[in-house]
């Protein structure tokens, strides 16, 4: 009931909500059922749906661990784009590796690249008390023009004019759910840019499930999201854990390129994130910080992305940023949820008297 | 030189005004990390409302409403939901940044720049008579209206915030919630007001982005100005005359970026994405060094009560 309640009602209200803006654009309201059959009842529509969905679990963890904590990580956008620009210079120098070497070299290198850029707002929140939601997007705005330096120069691809970097070598490239199944006679999801990165996706909640919950690194920092205070006088190294939450948030958004480069893209085009450090903040919020319950939400948001392309495809005048609306709709809605809730038992109440 | 102070006074406006506005709200107790987000939909109202309107003051207006409206969403998604105000604040902020290009798409069938205005619907330089007779000060004598009220508002802010009841009160909303209300003034209405009209002075640096400093809106124009304006508050350590102090730093390093961008011979030693970064980095660099003494309104950061 209560999942009903978290993921069945925002999505009437989204529904809605989209219809009466689709109205006011002047389009016809009759091409949201259409996107929406194309979005979820369609393998076109579900493969796009795993591939925007695959990020939006990196980085929905990556914020989700950090909350626990009480910290902030709003640095994800930046870290997946050293993340990404990680494998294409890893493929760039060891371009002659066998697959069996390639594939877990460039995830490694992606998640250490992700995990180096956190490791700073991890230090300076913990060391010297900088304000980590300041410091995080401030690094944002440095890494994608640094990172944009490193596409447009050392990695450029000289055979276009676009700002993209040079495509890997083929034996990083992950496959695409439509090839991986090929055995079987069926060309699963075909055409679209699902790949088998998004099992790493659900292996990382698993694992981020079990450190959460399982483990006495998890405790120490659920502690800290409770009671800091507490927590440091029950000999919780506070500093050095939230070093440490850091860094592996970072690892987990610098993920977001496995996904991209080496699952679909093969190459870092310059501005190819929508925003989806952005939008884990809301994978995060709606799974209320719970790992398995980011795959759901994460999910959900990939379905909105989708279903934005579909409509933009449909429409001539509405474009796919409808779905950052609908996010910040969606986490308006969820802020106010406990606040309404209040308000109908209150009248209730009140009419009984 | 002189072109390099003027052109550090243009660059510092946005920041000015955007850091008192956030300066308000931070002073009655809310985090306002939305910035960044009522500069651009400020922005984006006077660049839409002056191309059908033809008047720069009035799109001013209409961006004032526009950004005070905004700023009422997080007061009450703060104030009275009780929600996280940094959620809030980012809520905020997604929302302005995915409605921008969504009516600018609907408006002008492009979503990523709207129609460039005309020089005259745009707001012009003031000569002022009285200054220029100086022999110094009137180099500094032609710029627009809105840069001399940004160097103004700090003074202005910081008598009323110290010698009126409805500054203390402010004050009061941000130090001690509990005294406040003891006293029988209403919380909530004192954090109102104070959202809404900070909202008002962040619109002030968006329509100076829009019609002033450029003559269009540009999608994500705002370009992290909210979160340096964030970071001057905090290197300010909620003062408005250190605040504008930190602002006009970090005007310099605008300007010099610009100008180190037109100078050829660095540009051969260090690419231009490494001094386009420059006020981002500087940022970083002053705020981790200047923090560890400041001191935050007490209220802030605690969800509201």
């Amino acid at each position: 009931m209560n999942t009903v309640n978290r993921i069945f009602i925002p999505m009437v209200l989204i529904g809605l909500i989209t219809a009466g803006i689709i109205w006011a654009c002047g389009e016809n309201p009759a091409i949201l059922a259409e996107a929406f059959s194309n979005t979820f009842f369609s393998p076109f529509g579900l493969g796009y749906t795993i591939y925007y969905a695959t990020p939006l679990i990196f980085t929905g963890l990556s914020v989700a661990l950090c909350f626990h904590a009480g910290l902030f990580n709003i640095g994800a956008e930046g870290q997946l784009l050293w993340g990404s620009i990680a494998i294409v210079a890893v493929s760039h120098h060891f371009s002659q590796l066998p697959v069996f070497l390639a594939i877990p070299l460039g995830i490694i290198l992606a998640a250490l690249a992700g995990a180096l850029w956190g490791l700073i707002p991890g230090y300076l929140k913990a060391y010297r008390g900088s304000h980590e939601v300041v410091v995080t997007i401030l690094l944002n705005f440095i890494a994608t023009t640094w990172v944009g330096y490193l596409i447009l120069y050392p990695l450029k691809n000289p055979n276009t004019q676009s700002a993209e970097t040079e495509i890997i070598s083929s034996t990083y490239f992950i496959p695409k759910f439509s090839n991986a199944f090929s055995w079987f006679g069926t060309e699963l999801f075909r055409t679209t840019p699902a790949n088998l990165s998004f099992f790493i996706a659900l292996f990382c909640a698993l694992l981020a499930h079990l450190i959460l919950y399982r483990s006495a690194l998890g405790y120490e920092w659920r502690a800290m999201g409770t009671n800091f205070t507490a927590a440091r006088f029950a000999g919780i190294r506070t500093r050095t854990q939230t070093l440490c939450l850091f860094v592996i948030s970072g690892a987990f958004a610098g993920l977001v390129g496995v996904n991209e480069v080496m699952g679909s893209e093969h190459k870092v085009i310059e501005g190819f994130s929508p925003g989806y450090g952005f939008s884990g903040i809301a994978v995060a919020l709606v799974a209320e910080n719970n790992p398995l319950g980011i795959i759901a939400s994460a999910f959900l948001f990939g379905g909105l992305q989708t279903f934005a392309r579909e409509l933009e495809f449909l429409s001539d005048n509405i474009s796919k940023d409808i779905s950052i609306v609908l996010q910040a709709i969606l986490l308006i809605f969820i802020a106010c949820r406990p606040w309404l809730a209040k308000r109908l038992l209150k009248q209730r109440g009140e009419s009984h008297d | 030189m002189i072109d390099f102070i003027n052109s550090t006074l243009r660059f510092a406006t946005p920041l000015i005004f955007a850091s008192m506005g956030g300066l308000l709200c931070e002073r009655a107790g809310i985090a306002t990390i939305c910035i960044e987000g009522i500069i651009l939909v400020s922005a984006f109202t006077s660049a839409a409302f002056d191309y059908y309107s033809s008047s720069p003051w009035l799109s001013l207006g209409a961006a004032l409403l526009v950004g005070g409206v905004f700023m009422l969403l997080h007061a009450f998604l703060t104030v009275r939901v009780k929600s996280d105000p940094i959620i809030s604040a980012i809520t905020v902020n997604l929302l302005a940044s995915g409605m921008t290009p969504l009516l600018m798409k609907l408006l002008f069938s492009n979503s990523t720049n709207t129609p460039s205005l005309p020089q005259e619907n745009r707001f012009l330089p003031v000569f002022i008579p009285f200054l220029s007779s100086f022999p110094i000060i009137r180099h500094f004598s032609n710029h627009l209206s809105l840069v001399y009220l940004a160097i103004l508002l700090p003074f202005v802010i910081q008598i009323t915030l110290t010698n009126t009841r409805w500054g203390l009160r402010l004050i009061a909303a941000g130090d001690g919630p509990e005294a406040l209300v003891t006293s029988g003034v209403s919380l909530n209405h004192t954090r109102f007001v104070a959202l809404f009209l900070g909202g008002c002075l962040m619109a002030f640096s968006g329509s100076y982005l829009a019609i002033g400093h450029s003559s269009q809106f540009i999608r994500d124009m705002s370009a992290g100005r909210g979160f340096i304006a964030l970071a001057a508050i905090i290197i300010g350590k909620w003062q408005p005359i250190p605040t504008l102090v930190a602002c006009v730093f970090f005007g310099f390093t605008d300007a010099l970026q610009i100008e180190l961008q037109s100078s050829e011979m660095l540009n051969l030693i260090l690419p231009a994405q490494f001094i386009q970064s420059l006020p981002y980095v500087i940022s970083l660099v002053v705020l981790v060094f200047a923090m560890g003494r400041a001191k935050p309104p007490l209220a802030i950061g605690q969800t509201s009560r």
